[in-house]
């Protein structure tokens, strides 16, 4: 296994860009997750790293290794692909033996590791079958092992989930995280799925427009998104974002709503708005949105939207002004649409962000803040 | 038809597990869908139909000068495997050095024409219209075309080779017992490899992008991804393509008559040729030219059955097999 990094990949379609300028650094055994909505640039960014379509400026290394200009069956990579690419003649056995007939091994030894890796991936009793008689997540199994059978430098995945149905998508998800702490591969993963890339990546590499946003672990990208675009992207339901103006005040100050709402903001929080042009961004997930049955002072009034009880909790929709927010609750709380609520926001995990800019006005020295104990939801 | 119908209504359903109607209930319980085909049926029996039982009417009679019909029997049939002058074993070797060799040299230049044409170069739709001009142009004025090229004496093609020093004198070619046959097959591939390049390329743009990506990945060459992926992918294709033309081959008629009518010395005559010969030309034999037409129409509903068998196999929705 080796370590990975891109630096300045850039990749241009006539006059679009695809990838603009995208550096990162996957370390030696670490799962990265390339994540983003359609057409962001993730799979051409993952291609470029394969070789399979022509980088137009940057470097790609592996290890210490420029492998720009290699052809994708010299860097010593294997790729997982989203339709699974079974050689739809060839049975199991041939599939996984394929790549190491290709570089020329020797019959016992391919034998050998082909009878290893399925019974690493318990697809032994399968060998004799063709692609078209596996069900979906024994095919995907059997593409994992056409990757792993090679012991490459790296595992280069593309969406290998997305075409399972959702139930057999969260088991194998877990056999994908568990089979990367065992071999402690270096894997870059794409998905669209926000869920896949937090719940299984050691860090997460947020992309849109061919720009990368950000990067860093599940964590940062949580707590501190730098801009609207991660914080609305990262998390699910999606944190709440509304546009407010600030106003100064003694001891703090507010933020208003076009509507009218106003509702406090700490000492600290009044700095970081103060930083901005005037307008920012409002943004709180739903966890940290607190609701009251009655007036408070540091509340603001809201409506009852909907409530939707999943069991675990309760998602509260809101009306603020014309805007609709959630909030969860605890799993009993019942409300009729168009009740009266006043809600407030936790100053501690209160995101702004510069309403012209869309960049995070972060905390001065806020980096500690980042150890703060959170609700992973969903999951 | 009024009774009928009323009975037809009236008449209980057949009760699970007894005799299922014969086939001419059927045939009166579904007489609308048999009326929506019938004016198809009709033609075929008009243009199909009736040749075919007059043909093997006729096979069995011989037809004197003054156009008398006289039974023979089975006569004509044994005149075809024995008689010098229908001469069936040396033709049936033609037809089927014609077929088999026209067959593989087309295929074999169609494929590859398709795989040039596949890879992406400035001017390739150009280059893909003059290559599919063969296959459009008409049979006879290719055939005409051709033969003069070719011609013993003042052909093109010999001309130019003397003139360019190449040859001392004109290659004899249709006019030769040994060369006529070659020559007339590469006539033919030229003719038909536009075919063949079609149907590929058409076949070569359904291979999966992703399977070829994996095998590059996996460490194939371009030659490995061709046998690995390409290949199995157009097999299907390739069988149907090369059975197609096969069949067509062995019905070939136009280019060989108009360009040597089966000579020199039948050296280059085909099963059908040789029909049209007896049929037409001469003293006409009809009946011996229809004993020889049902014998080839025997063997080709044997091939049609494999062309069939091949165009439906590993397809279940089809059933065949």
């Amino acid at each position: 296994m080796a370590g990975m990094s891109l630096r300045e990949v850039y990749k241009t379609y006539d006059d679009v860009v695809a990838v603009d300028r995208v550096s990162l650094e996957v370390e030696d055994g670490e799962f990265v997750a390339l994540v983003g909505p359609s057409g962001c640039g993730k799979t051409t960014t993952l291609n470029l790293v394969a070789g399979l379509i022509e980088l137009t400026d940057g470097d790609i290394l592996l290890g210490d290794r420029a492998i720009n200009d290699l052809d994708p069956k010299d860097r010593d990579l294997a790729m997982v692909f989203q339709n699974y690419a079974l050689y739809p003649n060839k049975n199991v056995f041939d599939n996984l033996a394929f790549p190491l007939k290709m570089r020329g091994m020797k019959k016992g030894e391919i034998d050998a590791r082909v009878r290893k890796t399925a019974d690493i991936l318990s697809i032994g009793p399968l060998l004799d079958r063709k692609p078209r008689q596996l069900s979906g997540g024994q095919q995907q199994r059997v593409a994992l092992g056409r990757a792993l059978v090679r012991n490459p430098k790296a595992f280069l995945m593309d969406e290998p989930l997305s075409n399972l149905d959702a139930k057999l998508r969260v088991q194998m998800r877990a056999e994908l995280k568990r089979f990367h702490q065992e071999l402690r591969a270096t894997v870059l993963y794409v998905t669209h799925d926000q869920m896949e890339a937090v719940t299984m990546a050691d860090k997460i590499a947020v992309m849109s427009g061919g720009v990368l946003q950000q990067y860093g672990t599940p964590d940062e990208i949580y707590e501190r998104p730098v801009n609207t675009f991660v914080a609305g992207f990262i998390g699910s339901p999606a944190m709440n974002l509304t546009r407010a103006a600030y106003v100064a005040a003694d001891g703090g100050g507010f933020v208003r709503g076009s509507e009218g709402w106003e509702h406090p903001l700490s000492a600290v929080n009044a700095e970081r708005a103060g930083r901005s042009s005037g307008e920012v961004v409002v943004g709180i997930r739903h966890s940290q949105v607190r609701i009251y049955r009655e007036a408070r002072p540091g509340t603001v009034a809201a409506q009852v939207y909907t409530v939707e009880p999943t069991g675990d909790l309760t998602y509260v929709h809101f009306r603020l002004g014309g805007q609709l927010l959630v909030a969860s609750e605890d799993a009993d709380f019942r409300a009729a649409p168009d009740d009266p609520i006043w809600v407030e926001f936790d100053q501690d995990h209160l995101h702004l962000f510069d309403a012209t800019t869309e960049q995070a006005l972060f905390r001065i020295g806020a980096a500690a803040a980042n150890g703060t104990e959170r609700a992973r939801e969903g999951a | 038809m009024a009774l009928a119908d009323s009975r037809a209504l009236i008449a209980p359903k057949p009760r699970p597990g007894r005799r299922p109607p014969g086939l001419f209930a059927t045939i009166v319980r579904r007489r609308t869908d048999y009326l929506y085909v019938l004016p198809a049926i009709l033609v075929m029996l008009v243009v199909i139909g009736y040749p075919l039982v007059s043909t093997v009417f006729l096979s069995f009679f011989e037809i004197t000068s003054s156009g008398e019909r006289v039974a023979t029997g089975v006569d004509n049939y044994q005149r075809i495997l024995t008689d010098r002058r229908v001469n069936f074993w040396k033709i049936t070797g033609n037809t089927l050095y014609w077929t088999v060799g026209s067959t593989f040299f087309a295929t074999v230049l169609g494929f590859g024409a398709a795989l040039v044409l596949h890879r992406r170069f400035p001017g390739r739709g150009v280059v893909r219209a003059i290559l599919l001009i063969p296959w459009v142009i008409s049979h006879v004025a290719a055939a005409y075309v051709w033969r003069w090229i070719l011609h013993s004496d003042y052909g093109l093609l010999g001309g130019s080779l003397v003139a360019w020093g190449a040859l001392d004198q004109t290659p004899v070619l249709l006019d030769s017992k040994a060369n006529v046959m070659p020559t007339l097959i590469a006539v033919n591939v030229w003719k038909e490899f536009p075919f063949v390049m079609i149907m590929l390329t058409a076949g070569l743009q359904t291979v999966p992008e992703g399977l070829l990506r994996a095998a590059r990945i996996d460490g194939a060459n371009i030659w490995n991804q061709f046998r690995h992926v390409t290949l199995p992918h157009l097999k299907g294709v390739v069988l149907i393509t090369t059975l197609l033309l096969f069949v067509t081959n062995l019905n070939s008629f136009t280019l060989v008559w108009l360009m040597t009518g089966g000579g020199p010395a039948n050296a280059s005559a085909l099963w059908i040729t040789q029909i049209y010969k007896l049929a037409f030309v001469g003293s006409p034999q009809r009946g011996l030219a229809s004993a020889f037409s049902v014998i080839l129409f025997l063997i080709m509903l044997g091939l049609g059955y494999f062309y069939v068998r091949a165009l439906t196999r590993g397809n279940p929705d089809q059933g065949a097999a």
